[in-house]
């Protein structure tokens, strides 16, 4: 069992030596993600508590396993939270969000998870425990390997301790579901977004079936969070009126949205554009309905034309085929999230180019930290 | 000229032409230093090509002679990044355009050496603007500020210059050419484009940008604090920060910078009796401002505030940014040199830290003035001094040597915003271990495996040796 740094930059250096694979594993909520990926567990996940919390900096440094729901409950005591809301399960680690890069609503006002982040110990394939960034919130020393580890799936390094950059919590944060006239097309639903002179802490689009496993509505709608002060928050209600009829609802729908994918689902997030939003969102339901995919849960980020499907998928392969490479339509990109292992033979490499492999040999020259997990192939990493 | 310095002037010529290409003493004067005063370097040559294209000709031109190279472009960095010493400056001021702007989806796509005020100047008819706005916004282009992952003023709210780029091409040091990041959808796999922003010239040139805008606020509300003491200005800062409301700019100026403000051109009210003035801003929907307003005006009274004043117009308003951002520009006047430091503690640290560099700075018989990004904790102690005179230099050095320290000590950041170039060189193991720094030269050597770009900037050359050999198995 490892519980010190110590301990487990000695497990990698080790597997560097014996070129054996190993596997990261944080709270184990992630692993269902990316492409079978096999090796010694290595426990991230027992690597736990806060290390540094001062309120007044509203900044707070964690180790990699300390889950998302500790860093909750130490920053709610002083008014604060994390503004990370990803979809993840209880248990999920601080460690695992950032090497996901996992974002969900709250992206659209507070940034992604990579504006949140400010530093990073990691242990790198070859044992070395390595520090990137710091603890203040504006830092420009050094090459930015914070931003590399943010999102690379812990390939390029074992994630152990992170610094991260809080907020006072508003005084006041509320949620609204809109719904409108279906029989009108979505691009006249949402047009009068652009003129609404509103700034909400999250706007998404939620599909039917996505509604009403929520319990806020039973067609499509939207699911909209305002915060700030009273004043502001009211006038903001007020001119919601404008898209349809506005129900308030618990904040708390919030949390729930972010455990909603049922298991064994396969997700993807598709993303173009904020001007083709409505086009991008027909595709994929028409995309959906077309490969029998009935009542997929599916939300989109309008304004950051992204949209997140999670759908249950019980076709033969060939149809799984065209199912993996037709979600996106012309244009757009498609990053999957959860497949079975059969589709992903469908999905090219995102880190297939030359830097990325350079990257991986120069940090992991054994490529023993989540081998495959990113479809790299053995040829590319061993050039 | 020797024959391979004439053999390179007559390749260069070939790509760009004789007019873009300065070999004179005359004209390498022009680029033998930037805005870090006390150091110059003389380049090889000075190559200023006219497209993307010419760039990587220009580059692989370089790289197939083995020649190292340093991109610039207005040359108004604070670290000495720029600075090349006997090596090719790539100037980048030619590549001007602003191929598109994309009002719908709040992205142009620009050349590196656009400058970042006629960005702002370019999307505001739009309605929209670029929100990264460093002192020197006037003459910094878009490709330096990529480079030193540049911040400003108003970063406290809506963040550097990593948060508004979208997507780059960017010329490797070999010559080719590739693309980090998406102007069209969300980007997969390693994040190369937040890599890339802030390494300073020593992975490549970006000849590319695709720049976020955002909407111009639909209202803006500052007001200007006056306080008897600097603490009672820190605790300020903390006091709003704590609220929950995010200010758009939460800036401090000590004493000696408001007096050097007012003794200028630039005077622009400040009380010359306060010990410390904080000039707030915020924006956004017009409904609920005036409550922010009220609560900060009660934070900076519950602090200490002798008086504090709310604009009353655009005009007033622009009066009390005047004096923050023409602060250099006072304390320029004040003798022939200005050290601009930049270094970042964390914001409880600030009365702290502002006290210990009062200390340093009596110590050593420096006039230390502050203004600075108070809400970031981003410190930038200032100097006025004669670099001519080499043992007030050597007093300048010193204090400022002690001030990063301090800074570091306070578990703070030896540069917030202006980078690390040659002048932070020598803090970098203060801050880091040495595998933290082996491991930043092996990705510099994925980039630049024979180190051309930029040579010697950064990261100490020893800590790179010593990753070489470890790395290699």
């Amino acid at each position: 069992m490892s519980t010190t740094v110590a301990e487990l930059a000695a497990q990698v250096a080790q597997a560097h030596v014996s070129a054996e694979p190993l596997r990261v594993v944080g709270g184990g909520t992630w692993l269902q993600a990316g492409r079978s990926c096999f090796g010694t567990a290595l426990r991230v996940g027992e690597y736990v508590g806060i290390v540094d919390y001062t309120p007044g900096d509203l900044t707070l440094t964690a180790r990699a396993g300390t889950t998302l729901e500790a860093i909750a409950e130490a920053t709610a005591a002083h008014g604060q939270w994390l503004p990370l809301d990803p979809e993840a399960l209880p248990g999920a680690t601080i460690g695992a969000t950032i090497a996901t890069a996992s974002d969900g609503p709250l992206a659209f006002a507070m940034g992604r998870v990579r504006d949140q982040v400010l530093g990073i110990e990691c242990v790198t394939g070859t044992g070395e425990v390595t520090r990137a960034g710091g603890r203040v919130v504006k830092n420009v020393a050094g090459f930015d390997l914070v931003r590399l580890h943010t999102g690379a799936w812990g390939t390029l390094g074992v994630i152990t301790e992170v610094s991260v950059r809080l907020r006072a919590r508003p005084e006041v944060d509320r949620a609204f579901v809109v719904a409108s006239d279906d029989r009108v097309s979505l691009e006249s639903r949402l047009a009068p977004l652009a003129d609404l002179l509103i700034a909400p802490l999250a706007l998404e689009l939620l599909s039917g079936a996505l509604a009403t496993a929520l319990g806020v509505h039973d067609h499509m709608c939207l699911l909209v969070r305002l915060a700030g002060n009273a004043t502001r928050v009211n006038a903001q209600v007020e001119a919601l009126g404008a898209l349809g009829d506005v129900k308030e609802v618990p904040v708390s729908v919030f949390d729930a949205l972010s455990r909603l994918s049922p298991a064994g689902a396969m997700v993807a997030r598709v993303s173009h554009m904020p001007t083709h939003f409505s086009a991008t969102w027909r595709h994929v339901m028409d995309h959906l309905s077309a490969s029998q995919c009935w009542q997929p849960l599916v939300r989109g980020s309008i304004a950051r034309g992204v949209v997140r499907v999670g759908a249950l998928f019980e076709q033969d392969v060939p149809v799984l085929e065209r199912f993996v490479r037709g979600m996106a339509p012309p244009g757009a990109a498609v990053a999957w999230e959860m497949l079975p292992d059969d589709g992903w033979q469908y999905v090219p490499s995102s880190v297939s180019d030359r830097v990325s492999m350079g990257l991986r040999r120069a940090l992991d020259p054994a490529w023993i930290l989540n081998r495959g997990l990113l479809g790299e192939s053995m040829d590319a990493v061993r050039v | 000229m020797n024959a391979s310095l004439q053999s390179l002037t007559n390749a260069l010529t070939e790509i760009v032409g004789a007019r873009w290409v300065k070999s004179r003493a005359a004209e390498l004067t022009a680029y033998d230093s930037d805005g870090l005063p006390g150091y110059r370097a003389t380049p090889r040559l000075v190559v200023l090509p006219g497209s993307r294209d010419e760039v990587c000709a220009v580059v692989r031109l370089l790289a197939e002679r083995g020649i190292p190279f340093v991109p610039r472009g207005a040359g108004t960095g604070l670290s000495g990044g720029s600075l090349a010493n006997d090596a090719v400056v790539i100037g980048l001021n030619r590549l001007t355009r602003i191929h598109s702007i994309d009002a719908g989806n709040r992205i142009a796509h620009v050349e590196p050496g656009v400058v970042n005020a006629s960005l702002a100047r370019a999307v505001s008819p739009f309605g929209l603007y670029y929100a990264p706005d460093p002192s020197s916004q006037a003459a910094c282009t878009i490709g330096g500020n990529v480079a030193e992952n540049a911040g400003g003023p108003h970063c406290l709210k809506y963040g550097v210059t990593l948060n508004h780029i979208a997507a780059l091409t960017v010329c490797l040091p070999d010559g080719e050419l590739v693309s980090f990041g998406s102007s069209v959808s969300e980007d997969t796999g390693y994040d190369l484009c937040g890599l890339f922003i802030g390494s300073e010239g020593c992975f490549g040139i970006a000849t590319d940008i695709w720049v976020r805008l955002l909407p111009v606020p639909e209202q803006v509300r500052t007001l200007l604090a006056d306080f008897s003491s600097v603490t009672d200005a820190a605790r300020a800062v903390s006091a709003i920060i704590a609220t929950g409301i995010v200010p758009a700019a939460l800036e401090m100026m000590d004493q000696s910078t408001i007096r050097a403000v007012e003794a200028s051109i630039y005077a622009a009210g400040y009380p010359v009796d306060a010990a410390a003035v904080l000039l707030a801003e915020v924006d956004g929907l017009a409904i609920g401002l005036d409550d922010d307003v009220r609560v900060i005006e009660q934070c900076c009274r519950d602090a200490g505030a002798r008086n504090v004043r709310i604009a009353s117009n655009d005009a007033d308003r622009a009066r009390l940014w005047q004096g923050r951002k023409k602060a250099f520009g006072a304390l320029g006047r004040i003798a022939p040199h200005l050290v601009v430091q930049d270094a970042v503690v964390p914001r409880t640290k600030l009365p702290q830290i502002l006290a210990e560099i009062h200390e340093i700075g009596a110590r050593y018989n420096v006039n230390v003035c502050n203004v600075f990004h108070a809400g970031d904790g981003n410190l930038h102690p200032n100097i006025s001094y004669d670099a001519s005179d080499p043992q007030q230099s050597e007093r300048v050095h010193a204090a400022m040597s002690e001030i990063m320290h301090a800074c570091i000590n306070a578990g703070g950041t030896i540069t917030g915003e202006h980078g690390v170039g040659l002048d932070k060189l020598g803090y970098m193991e203060d801050l880091f271990s040495a595998p933290s720094l082996a491991a930043m030269c092996s990705v510099r050597e994925v980039f630049d495996p024979e180190r051309r770009a930029n040579p010697g900037k950064v990261v100490p050359v020893h800590s790179c040796r010593e990753w070489s050999g470890s790395s290699r198995h």
